[in-house]
């Protein structure tokens, strides 16, 4: 129960007390209602089902080797791309970018003690593997076919596979629009002092226009996928045009969610970079202000553009238009941030780490997504693009180039503050090349394949080889380098585990960086920080002592690089 | 050496004052969960538009409404039963809200009364749309106006459905003693979730009784 | 807690923007004008097929956008990751380093954040101009095209039909024919699930929807053979579904078109209406009339490609059927089996259509209860 209830002192406010620790292993590491051990369940569970659904993709491009399809049926290809996005999209990136690295480092960065609601962080959780198990059990009856977007009529022909498909996009969503209030109220509310909006830091920001985004947009998914479950299992006609429904219904319906989806893919990653960025180049960020309000304006504005997905699909002619001026729009904020961003890394003092490496890698394979994106705004333009090889290249440049990279980022950043331990660095920094190369070695092609108007989602290319004779070579290359990506994160995920037994022992602040989850010890207590602090300045100024006051333990003014920082004495005596 | 430059946001002294006859600790427990209530409650009202859209959509570009089905044109819904139920529903969100003012005046037999009515005005309100779906006349799978009818009633009226259980748990969570005259978060959560199923049946009851 | 107080940290030093930074710039914009002047001169055949080469006049706009498109996004990578390369590099960390160096303590320059707000702004900007300018052209085309076709999309075919041809072209069998000079409109529609349909060198596609009918204006310019390929997943042949399109001069075109009406007069077999049950006619009208006629039927002025046919055999203000001839079984079993063509537009015949047997009686019992 509530220790104190003095109404006076400062430190017995709400979010002041200390619960008793955990006990037994099924308190502490398998309904645990810490954030820190939920964000970690979180990327274990999400790693898990990346290297599944990442095979799944491996699988898909053996099959283009050869144009007649190289390995599989055309129904198991249509199978295999449908489970890969699916997969990707709802069990490993949403749960990955916010779960596990939202729930980690937010409630530290902002000097919380755990999250608004701990109970329903948990069961948040344990929707996930829930929903997996419902997915991946759709493949014992056939599997869907129809894409990660799995459209109406066509999708209908899946039977039960396809209702088990919407029963777990439905149970996933339940998770993000949870998680999303519950990040949310907790940096409304509870803050340490002196932590003003302004003071607050760029990954915290980020989570809370990601929050936003899953609060708003998720319960949009699941009217779409409850709609199609209706249509499914009670033959109830939203889509069917024979009975007065309407296919374009779903699009609309289905992308009003899956287009700020893609902004909750992005943002986190935006945070992570705004992070790593300053912290190894040691100088501010730049434009604070701007990025953290730039962050908010991409979440509202994500609302307003969704249609751009459905140009030559059945929207009314003169709709395309605010569309596509809104589509233009959005990609002002985010060329801010990124302008932003090389102004950040420009008069620093680099150091290539793990992390830095994948930050500044992303500043190149982001942009360049982006840019395609902003010819794919166009109508008309779109209207040769769509549903070409363009498209798969765009997306994942901006995916596995912008989200998965700031992903890659984060983890050998904040696995020190996790688990004690450093990553390894030589493992690391080649598992970066890999990546790197293997994504651009894989996606780059794609954008001329897809000009010369390669389909997607097409199982076997007989017709188009013949046409265009380099189609084959390219479509080899591009299943060749994409073996680099699978290694890289093969390579990560034994780096992982390596690294708890034998990385070096990492201190308080090993990277001296300037944010409070560095003010305490890694790994953390459970209850985080045993006074809250008190903030008295904004986070990145290298130049300026540490902005802390009342920190647990004793902080250098000035952290350094590279100095593992033990403290120097036991954290003193709290009055409670 | 610098003077740390303390701004303090929702100090705890502000706390203290607005909830002055309860610590400070209860007064920011209490403003998390109604401040996390309130976005689920968001969050419930784009569910709903959501399917709201859709009907809307459906029905704006129908060649007819009522469509046709097998020839011949669906009938338009009853407006006045549906108005008499309605009634019921909003009479029930006024016995509410002087439950709840009655508790917080410290008045228990009244909560008690105002309570069973609102939750019997609730049933009665779901006895009507049972009524309603039994002799509307069309169903689910037919036309896009079933379509749309019953799957947004019906989430309406479950919304209703865990309403009344909600309510009927307070209710007997306060006679346990649970709340006290200035701690009954609960009691309001349950009062802003029922006013909120109050407000999306005036959108409802426009949209298919009124349009 | 007491504070140790040390001196101010190592802050970075260079001479103005960095060590060879204008050489940087310099190189950098060189490769921006290669850059422009590859796309704007160059042949771009590689990457826009027959782009030097234009097959229809959109071919063209489109292309025009995308080179501009080019020069200023490819400028803009070029400049972003040019700048990440010569800065990781100009101002990485020296091994001899004080371990508390730090970079030059810059919060922002809002002269610097409005150019880089402004000029994208600027470009969009322009850019929208320039695309709302082709958009307008392919939504809408010319007022009168001197040629107006339909495409019907199937599992895991095209259809194609043609003003005063009773019967349809199949991708299956048989390529696209279209005029070359002569504007023409594209009338898009399904009969079973979303396809598209797509010519990569018209740089032009759209979706087939069931229920609804979109449009594409365009004039083809080049004579040839081209590619239509469907392009929105239809079912597990969807990679199968590809068609030819033949653009030859309109004298030829006209004379294939003949040549397809007259195979289309020939043949048919005799209309039978006994039989018919209007439980079988209104599942086949599903699926073999709901692509041009409104399902569940409505009254005639809802068309969808053709009239509503809700009060076929009793429309005060249509009484009799399109063809002038009263509504009675026979007549409607007749336009059913021979096809129609009239100002209203052309309606293919039974066997264009895939009936065969008692499908026509049904339709007819169908079609007759309805009222």
């Amino acid at each position: 129960m509530h220790a104190g209830t003095s109404t006076t002192h400062d430190t017995h406010a709400a979010h002041d007390h200390i619960h008793p620790a955990p006990e037994g292993f099924v308190q502490k590491y398998i309904f645990s209602l810490d954030h820190k051990v939920i964000g970690m369940q979180y990327f274990i569970f999400g790693l898990l089902v990346m290297l599944i659904a990442g095979s799944f993709a491996e699988l898909v491009r053996l099959q283009l080797t050869d144009p007649k399809g190289a390995i599989m049926s055309h129904n198991a290809y249509n199978e295999m791309f449908t489970m890969h996005g699916t997969a990707m999209v709802w069990i490993v990136l949403i749960p990955l970018v916010t779960g596990a690295i939202g729930n980690f480092v937010m409630p530290l960065q902002i000097g919380a003690r755990d999250v608004a609601f701990p109970w329903l962080n948990m069961v948040s959780f344990w929707i996930v593997p829930v929903s997996g198990v419902v997915l991946f059990s759709s493949m014992l009856f056939g599997g869907p076919h129809a894409g990660w977007t799995e459209y109406p009529p066509i999708s209908l022909a899946d039977g039960t596979a396809g209702a088990l498909w919407c029963a777990a996009i439905f149970i996933v969503g339940i998770s993000s629009t949870m998680t999303g209030m519950n990040f949310m109220v907790t940096m409304i509310k509870m803050r340490a002092p002196g932590m003003t909006w302004t003071r607050m830091p760029l990954f915290s920001w980020a989570t809370f226009a990601t929050a936003l985004m899953n609060m708003v947009a998720t319960v949009a998914l699941s009217a779409a996928t409850g709609a199609l479950f209706l249509e499914h299992v009670f033959n109830v006609p939203f889509f069917d045009a024979t009975r007065g429904g309407s296919a374009v219904l779903f699009e609309h319906m289905f992308w009003f969610y899956s287009h700020p989806a893609v902004y909750i893919f992005i943002i986190p990653a935006f945070g992570v970079v705004s992070e790593v960025l300053p912290t190894f180049a040691r100088k501010p960020i730049f434009g604070y202000k701007l990025i953290a309000f730039s962050s908010m304006a991409i979440a509202l504005l994500s609302f307003t553009v969704w249609a751009h997905h459905m140009f030559p699909s059945g929207l009314a002619p003169w709709l395309q238009l605010p569309f596509m001026i809104l589509t233009y729009a959005i990609g002002i904020p985010t060329g801010v941030k990124m302008f932003s961003w090389v102004a950040t890394i420009w008069g620093g003092r680099i150091h290539f780490t793990t992390s830095m490496l994948y930050a500044l890698g992303f500043l190149i394979t982001f942009t360049f997504g982006g840019i395609t994106g902003i010819f794919l705004a166009s109508v008309p333009v779109d209207l040769h693009m769509h549903g070409t090889y363009f498209v798969i290249g765009h997306f994942h440049y901006v995916v596995a180039g912008g989200a998965v990279m700031g992903f890659l980022a984060a983890i050998p950043y904040w696995y020190p503050k996790a688990t004690g331990r450093m990553m390894s660095e030589r493992l690391g920094v080649l598992g970066f090349w890999l990546f790197f190369i293997g994504l651009n070695g894989t996606f780059l092609p794609m954008h001329w394949l897809g000009l010369e108007g390669m389909p997607r989602r097409y199982a076997s290319y007989v017709e188009f080889a013949a046409a265009n004779p380099d189609a084959v070579f390219w479509n080899r290359f591009e299943t060749a380098f994409s073996f680099l990506m699978a290694a890289s994160i093969g390579l990560l995920a034994f780096n992982v585990i390596w690294s708890l037994k034998h990385g070096k022992i990492a201190g308080m602040n090993p990277w001296g960086a300037r944010t409070l989850e560095w003010t305490i010890s890694s790994p953390p207590p459970y209850y985080n920080f045993k006074k809250l602090p008190e903030v008295t300045g904004y986070p990145y100024d290298f130049g300026q002592p540490m902005p802390y006051a009342n920190t647990d333990n004793d902080i250098e003014p000035y952290p350094e690089y590279g100095k593992t920082v033990m403290p120097t004495a036991t954290p003193a005596a709290v009055g409670a | 050496m610098a003077t740390a430059t303390l701004l303090r946001h929702d100090g705890h002294a502000e706390v203290a004052e607005r909830y002055h006859d309860v610590d400070a600790v209860y007064g920011e427990t209490r403003d998390i969960r109604l401040v996390g209530f309130v976005l689920i409650l968001l969050s419930d009202c784009i569910l709903f538009s959501s399917f709201i859209f859709a009907y809307v959509f459906l029905r704006l570009q129908a060649p007819a409404w009522p469509p046709f089905v097998n020839g011949h044109q669906l009938a338009w819904f009853d407006t006045n039963f549906a108005a008499v139920n309605s009634i019921v529903l909003f009479g029930s969100g006024v016995t509410m809200h002087f439950a709840l003012e009655n508790w917080k005046h410290l008045n228990k037999a009244k909560f008690n009364r105002w309570l069973i009515a609102t939750i019997v005005l609730g049933l009665c309100f779901l006895g009507g749309q049972a009524h309603e779906w039994s002799t509307v006349g069309i169903n689910w799978s037919d036309s896009t106006m079933g379509a749309s009818f019953f799957t947004l009633t019906g989430l309406h009226g479950f919304h209703v459905f865990i309403g009344v259980c909600f309510l009927t748990i307070l209710g007997l969570q306060a006679n346990r003693g649970v709340y006290t005259g200035s701690k009954y978060f609960g009691l309001t959560a349950g009062t802003l979730y029922w006013h909120f199923v109050d407000v999306i049946w005036v959108g409802l009851f426009f949209l298919f009784y009124l349009w | 807690m007491a504070q140790r107080i040390v001196p101010r940290p190592n802050e970075v030093r260079f001479q103005g923007l960095g060590p060879g930074f204008w050489q940087v710039t310099a190189v950098l914009v060189l490769l921006c004008l290669a850059n422009a002047w590859y796309f704007l001169y160059g042949n771009i055949d590689w990457l826009m097929p027959s782009a030097s080469n234009p097959a229809s006049d959109r071919a063209m706009d489109v292309d025009g956008l995308f080179k501009f498109m080019a020069v200023f996004g490819n400028g803009i990578m070029i400049l972003v990751a040019g700048y990440v390369i010569y800065f990781s590099i100009a101002f990485r960390a020296r091994v001899g380093d004080a371990p508390d160096t730090i970079g030059r303590q810059v919060h922002d320059s809002p002269k610097l954040e409005f150019w880089w707000t402004v000029l994208p702004v600027v470009l969009l900007v322009v850019l929208t101009g320039l695309s709302i300018n082709v958009w307008y052209k392919i939504q809408f085309g010319v007022a009168a095209p001197g040629l107006t076709a339909e495409v019907i999309g199937h599992q895991f075919y095209f259809e194609y039909r043609y003003p005063g041809l009773k019967t349809s072209v199949f991708s299956k069998t048989e390529a696209m024919h279209l005029p070359i000079g002569v504007p023409v409109r594209i009338l898009i529609t399904s009969a079973d699930v979303i396809h598209q349909w797509f010519v990569p060198e018209f740089r032009l596609k759209m979706a087939a929807v069931p229920g609804l009918v979109q449009n594409l204006n365009f004039t083809p310019l080049r004579a040839g053979q081209y590619s239509i390929e469907c392009t929105e997943f239809c079912g597990p042949d969807h990679s199968l579904m590809q068609g030819k399109l033949i653009v030859e001069p309109v004298a030829a075109f006209n004379k294939w078109l003949e040549t397809e009406k007259a195979s289309a007069a020939a043949g048919g077999g005799a209309l039978v209406l006994t039989g018919g049950t209007a439980d079988a006619g209104k599942a086949l009208f599903t699926t073999k009339c709901a692509a041009c006629h409104n399902n569940p039927p409505t009254p005639f002025d809802q068309k969808l490609v053709g009239p509503g046919l809700l009060h076929i055999t009793n429309d005060p203000a249509h009484p009799n059927l399109v063809d002038g001839k009263p509504p009675t079984p026979e007549n409607i079993g007749g336009i059913i089996h021979d096809g129609f063509t009239g100002d209203i537009g052309t309606m293919p015949n039974a066997q264009a259509n895939g009936l065969a047997g008692k499908d026509i009686a049904n339709l007819v019992a169908y079609l007759v209860s309805l009222k």
